[in-house]
């Protein structure tokens, strides 16, 4: 394994103790059942949340909670390009939430994006398929923005060129 | 009364019976140790660093985890967390294996992993806020554009970089060792360090 991917290894295994996970309805109104990390009902539901850092600007936030657990990541943002293709990134993908099952609409605060997963995703899923899902999406995040700013930058030196060839 | 909002009021909050008010503190077992000051955890600390400095890391390690106050206040808990980071930086990566193999052993060994995996988390918690807090803001752009959705926030690579990777690595060692119970236990245990 390189030295680059093992920070994953981590949230591997946070997430694997994290996701044990079942049915839990409403202790307050009948035929409720809803998310406690969300709901936050009663403090009893909600365990220890785990913070995972490489430095300030790379974290994985894991809140577990009875029946569901909410898992936000901050995208590393080296400069100013770079934040704002995490921003339009992770803006395409939340708009598109319902295809994702697990994607939270809106990142908690102080983080660049949220997966919300609840007891009836991972009976319907492979708890550790979700896992893989988390752990890809995170190692190909850091790749798909390099290679976009790689790809802006390219694009901006050939407009440039382009548009100053007539004053050559 | 009449200007009162009542739809806002949260009424389950108000009912003694409700989930909301849960008494958390029948979570804690009876046999808590007794509440530890900051100034207990400090001559912790110097016995702590005498052992480290008169070349016994695992013995340290020991007792700065047999010394954790469960029960103390959030004071006495922040100065022997420093304590913990500090031993564990203070042993080198070779040796890492050795040591936590011997700590996680023998009498009250599953408990002191325990323990370590509960200072690993919140290592990473608190300084990834706390020194976010305390650096400075620069300034993203030279100069003041003023179409900016997104919220400024400090770019570049943060600091604490050294010491995360110290926790990482040792949160690495000690999962082989005491495996993902182990996090499942600093999950559900309300007996916070």
């Amino acid at each position: 394994m390189s030295q680059s991917l093992r920070p994953y290894l981590h949230v591997r295994s946070s997430l694997t103790a994290a996701l044990t996970i079942s049915n839990f309805a409403s202790q307050a109104s009948e035929r409720h059942n809803t998310p406690q990390v969300e709901a936050r009902d009663s403090p009893e539901l909600l365990l220890n949340p785990l913070h995972i850092s490489r430095n300030e600007n790379e974290k994985v936030f894991i809140e577990p909670s009875r029946n569901s657990v909410r898992v936000s990541i901050r995208i590393k943002q080296a400069d100013e390009i770079e934040h704002i293709l995490v921003h339009k990134f992770t803006r395409f993908l939340t708009q598109r939430a319902e295809s994702f099952f697990i994607l939270r609409r809106k990142p908690v605060e102080g983080f660049d994006i949220s997966f919300l997963i609840t007891n009836f995703h991972t009976e319907k899923m492979l708890t550790h398929k979700l896992i893989d899902f988390v752990i890809e999406f995170m190692e190909e995040v850091d790749k798909e923005i390099s290679e976009m700013k790689l790809f802006l930058n390219a694009r901006a030196r050939f407009v440039a060129e382009s548009f100053l060839t007539p004053f050559d | 009364m009449s200007q009162l909002n009542y739809r806002t009021i949260n009424i389950d909050a108000l009912d003694p019976e409700s989930s909301t008010n849960f008494p958390m503190e029948s979570l804690l077992p009876a046999n808590l140790p007794q509440a530890a000051s900051a100034s207990d955890a400090a001559s912790a600390a110097t016995q702590v660093r005498q052992m480290l400095r008169g070349g016994d890391p695992e013995g340290a390690l020991q007792t700065v985890l047999d010394t954790a106050p469960l029960g103390g206040d959030d004071r006495a808990k922040e100065v022997h967390l420093a304590t913990v980071i500090d031993v564990l930086q203070g042993i080198r990566q070779g040796e890492m294996t050795r040591i936590l193999e011997g700590v996680c052993s023998g009498d009250g060994g599953a408990e002191r992993a325990d323990c370590l995996m509960k200072y690993l988390y919140k290592g990473m918690s608190s300084s990834a806020s706390g020194s976010g807090a305390q650096s400075p803001k620069k300034s993203v752009s030279p100069q003041a554009t003023g179409f900016s959705q997104i919220q400024a926030r400090n770019l570049g690579e943060g600091g604490g970089g050294q010491q995360m990777s110290v926790l990482l690595s040792w949160h690495e060692k000690l999962v082989e060792i005491a495996g993902t119970g182990s996090i499942v236990r600093v999950m559900t245990d309300r007996r916070t360090v």
